[in-house]
């Protein structure tokens, strides 16, 4: 969820750098949304970036206090739903962390991958590739740090880039698949950011975003507002020592659009095969898409 | 691929209604999967089901709700098609069986698995990633062969003349050795195909494509026998081909020739059955004659003594 917060201010960040996405951002609208409160795109990226200043140390710890350890699982849901193969292609958009990525590697490099290689097949692995873009430096650095942790640090199969979702530097019909977790939320402009997934993406390549979505369920439903508006910002403010990051938070959650209008929206960005799986009631969804 | 199939189906269904009996809830599922909707929505544990178009019951229904559901299945498709112009012609599901179908040629070398999928997807210049797409991979491929191979023999019975001329137990026997050979050259993977066919995800579309397999050798062999029980014929005929299947699996004869005598000798114990059956029944039909024309005799008798 964190990642989240993140990623809202990588692209804002972004936003700051770049006069065409200011240009642009005057063709629209000066006002914009953080979490319920509408304000000025620059006043935004400025408290986003504070937001995001503020939290970044606790930023692992508070990810699994808040979802109990289950995005750990949600994200072993998207690696398994990618069903990465050796020789892969990946883009990881938002993935500065590299959370994601290590999955897939791990994935990869799992002794059932192994045994199913042809022998032929033995460059193969060497031939995959995994780029985690990110738009933010300060991510990607953590995630270099982790990666060296894990003992990745020399493997040549981790690509760190810096890059905007919007804007992605890889050629068309590049990769053989494209993951998103929790970040497309924080993108400014979500049609931007599909329409580059399906442009870097080879033909029978697929889309897949793991978000924070809604949750429908009678009953569960207002446990999970009580969770998110009562309990989430009291546990920022313990562990994180901020309150109104994660208020926020579970705010910018809210403005996100419903599984089937997020999945109508990637069926317009020309994806086939439009799915969602939501996981613990809607709390999380998986969308995925192919390209044909 | 499942478009095709359900072309192929649907006549046969309609053609065949005569004298089968079901729903038409199996009809609809077939003209769902004509127009599979734009996307499809899917809790964690329903994944599976959500997107497998041969949940169908489909033996056949009323011959009125057959063919007016597929005419209106056909109108649909069509108003469908003129409705979004723009539409990318290659489908998904086109696609998918295009994938599913270069990888049959690697399923030999690399079995019933992923492997033979991915390599599958490069030959047809796909990007391996679509083999993630597939709802129970390995499952995905071993049922497209299975229903490939079923349009293959609808084919078959379609064309071939000198079927007509065999006497019928000749003729179910000739059909199920047509189908099991199409499965000879993957005999020595076909063990793993029955181990992912009888995995507790797969049964139940295992189980639907036999009995459609069953169903269509039966059409084929007789087209007016309503004698037996439509289900015993069936079942019986399904005890048949799977035991056959399996009797393949270990036979080292040259061409398979045991599996082919043994095959023979079951359908013969079966059509000796049904005259068994049939001769009792003849027997108790006797029997009741007889009884009812002599106890009225006999209760006049007693009744006039």
């Amino acid at each position: 969820m964190a990642t989240a917060l993140r990623s809202i201010a990588r692209s804002l960040r972004k936003n700051n750098i770049q006069p065409l996405c200011n240009s642009r951002s005057f063709l629209h609208s000066h006002a914009t949304s953080f979490g319920f409160k509408e304000v000025r795109e620059e006043e935004k990226s400025q408290m986003v970036g504070n937001v995001f200043t503020s939290v970044s140390s606790s930023y692992d710890l508070m990810n699994d206090v808040m979802s109990g350890g289950l995005h750990r699982l949600w994200k072993d849901r998207l690696v398994s739903k990618l069903n990465p193969f050796p020789g892969m292609k990946h883009l990881d958009v938002a993935g500065g962390t590299g959370d994601v990525a290590f999955r897939i590697l791990e994935n990869i490099n799992s002794v059932k991958n192994r045994a199913m290689l042809d022998v032929h097949d033995d460059n193969l692995l060497e031939e995959t590739k995994i780029y985690i873009c990110d738009i933010n430096p300060n991510m990607l650095n953590v995630g270099k740090k982790r990666a060296e942790e894990r003992g990745f640090g020399d493997n040549k199969s981790l690509i760190w880039l810096e890059g905007d979702a919007e804007a992605l530097k890889f050629e068309d019909d590049s990769m053989d698949g494209y993951t998103i977790a929790f970040g497309i939320r924080n993108v400014t402009h979500i049609e931007k950011a599909l329409a580059e997934a399906y442009r870097v993406l080879k033909r029978g390549g697929r889309f897949l975003c793991l978000e924070l979505s809604h949750v429908e369920l009678p009953v569960f439903k207002e446990l999970y507002d009580y969770y998110s508006f009562s309990v989430i910002p009291a546990l920022g403010e313990l562990v994180a020592g901020d309150r109104e990051s994660y208020q926020y938070l579970v705010e910018s959650i809210r403005r996100f659009p419903s599984q089937e209008k997020f999945a109508s929206m990637i069926a317009g960005a020309r994806f086939q095969k439009v799915e969602y799986e939501n996981l613990v009631g809607g709390v999380v969804s998986i969308h995925s898409g192919v390209k044909f | 691929m499942y478009r095709l199939a359900a072309k192929r189906l649907l006549p046969a269904l309609g053609r065949r209604n005569s004298h089968f009996l079901s729903s038409s809830s199996g009809v609809r599922a077939l003209a769902d999967f004509i127009n599979p909707p734009r996307f499809t929505t899917s809790a964690a544990s329903e994944t599976v089901s959500s997107q497998n178009p041969l949940n169908n019951d489909s033996f056949a229904s009323s011959s009125s709700t057959v063919r007016s559901e597929e005419e209106r299945s056909r109108a649909h498709d069509e108003t469908q098609r003129s409705r979004s112009p723009t539409r990318p012609k290659a489908h998904w599901q086109e696609e998918q069986a295009r994938v599913l179908h270069a990888s049959l040629r690697h399923v030999i070398r690399l079995g019933w698995t992923d492997a033979a999928m991915i390599a599958g997807a490069r030959d047809v210049g796909m990007s391996p990633a679509i083999v993630g797409s597939f709802p129970r991979k390995e499952a995905a491929l071993v049922e497209f062969f299975m229903d490939d191979c079923l349009q293959r023999l609808i084919e078959v019975i379609d064309t071939k003349e000198d079927l007509q001329n065999l006497i019928p137990s000749h003729r179910v026997a000739k059909l199920v050795r047509i189908r099991l050979e199409m499965q000879a050259p993957y005999i020595s993977k076909w063990p793993q195909a029955l181990s992912i066919q009888a995995q507790p995800l797969n049964i139940p579309t295992s189980f639907k494509q036999r009995a459609m397999l069953v169903d269509e050798i039966w059409h084929a062999a007789d087209e007016e026998a309503a004698d037996i029980d439509w289900y015993v014929k069936r079942t019986v005929l399904g005890g048949i081909y799977s035991t056959t299947e399996l009797y393949m699996l270990t036979d080292t004869s040259p061409d398979f020739q045991d599996t082919w005598a043994f095959l023979d000798g079951r359908v013969r114990d079966a059509f000796d059955l049904k005259k068994t059956v049939q001769e009792v029944k003849y027997l108790a039909e006797a029997v009741g004659a007889g009884i009812g024309g002599s106890l009225p005799g006999f209760m006049k008798k007693v009744f006039n003594g």
